[in-house]
């Protein structure tokens, strides 16, 4: 049973991967044009409040922007179009979740860095704790010898 | 057996190399107003924007062209725009020909406006009613009093958040070009 352990493991671990993938690159549901405009709305920061959506926020600076989501979309424009269109205006500041990698990608390298720096210094602090005890040489057990005796003088 | 020791005193070091620059950015972090953002349009052609004014007129942004120009979004219920009227009156009354400005009404109703004008002082330019709020949106304002300085050709040169003291108005149009 001992040594399925990891096979099992590993093969929990690649279906759950498998599933995730499946889910980020699968064809999106299709969404109503109410549902697209409350996406997006969700995924634009209010510019009068912090920390809230668009679709939170009750400011009227909000609600215009629901507006303007509404009838872009109205006028044909796609949800990226939609996007891009208030990321002209305000910037990436606009977008709750930032589009730039290295945001995302910057922790999980802190992360693997942290774990193999700890790794390292476990593995390091093992070998220099545990030494392997010998029994004393002749040249030390003189020393020592040498050292009581100097004492006891 | 020098090395070891050398490698231990490094360690410690590296601690505080490490800590230091790292509190020291979040730190601060602290202190930097989170609404200064950089506007996308600088060094880009104005959006254009038309709108009725205050007194039933109607405003169109290609009125601006020829001559420096400054944008202002402003609201009766916001009290930085208080502080700041008497430096737009000032500018105006200093630069009756050489700088064009508008006031956009930024979420506020048209009679809130008047009586804002009619109790701080009304202004030789015109105040544009953003009614649906596609101006402020098209022009990524995130709140009033927020201050666009636009050049004689019509691209962006500077936006200013918050209300303007008279020496950053000062070199805001130093900087486009205008002498006190």
């Amino acid at each position: 049973m001992r040594r399925l352990a990891l096979p099992i493991a590993m093969a929990a671990l690649l279906a759950l991967a498998a599933l995730v993938l499946v889910d980020a690159l699968g064809p999106a549901a299709s969404l109503t044009q109410d549902e697209q405009a409350a996406q997006i709305a969700g995924e634009l920061r209010c510019p009068d409040c912090q920390s809230l959506s668009v679709a939170e926020s009750q400011t009227a600076a909000a609600a215009a922007i629901r507006r303007e989501i509404t009838s872009l979309l109205e006028s044909g424009q796609s949800p990226e179009q939609v996007r891009q269109h208030f990321v002209d205006r305000y910037g990436e500041w606009i977008l709750v979740e930032p589009r730039s990698a290295l945001v995302w990608l910057l922790p999980a390298a802190a992360v693997l860095l942290g774990t193999g720096l700890l790794a390292w210094w476990l593995a390091r602090g093992r070998s220099v704790l545990t030494p392997t005890i010998e029994p004393a040489s002749d040249r030390i057990r003189d020393r020592i010898r040498e050292e009581v005796e100097k004492l006891d003088a | 057996m020098t090395s070891p020791l050398s490698f231990r005193s490094l360690r410690w070091l590296a601690l505080p190399i490490v800590l230091v620059p790292l509190g020291w950015l979040l730190f601060t972090g602290l202190g930097r107003d989170p609404r200064l953002i950089p506007s996308p349009l600088i060094g880009k052609p104005l959006p254009a924007f038309s709108g009725t004014t205050l007194d039933g007129a109607t405003f169109s942004s290609a009125s601006l062209r020829g001559r420096p120009a400054v944008i202002n979004f402003w609201a009766s219920w916001c009290p930085p725009c208080v502080d700041e009227h008497p430096v737009l009156l000032a500018t105006g009354a200093a630069h009756p020909d050489d700088l064009a400005m508008v006031g956009i009404l930024y979420q506020d109703t048209a009679d809130g406006a008047r009586n804002f004008l009619v109790r701080y002082g009304q202004g030789r330019w015109p105040t544009v009613l953003d009614t649906s709020g596609r101006i402020a949106i098209d022009l990524g304002v995130t709140g009033p009093p927020e201050t666009f300085f636009v050049d004689a050709n019509g691209i962006v040169r500077a936006r200013h958040v918050g209300p303007l003291t008279t020496d950053e108005m000062r070199a805001q149009l130093a900087a486009l070009g205008l002498a006190p």
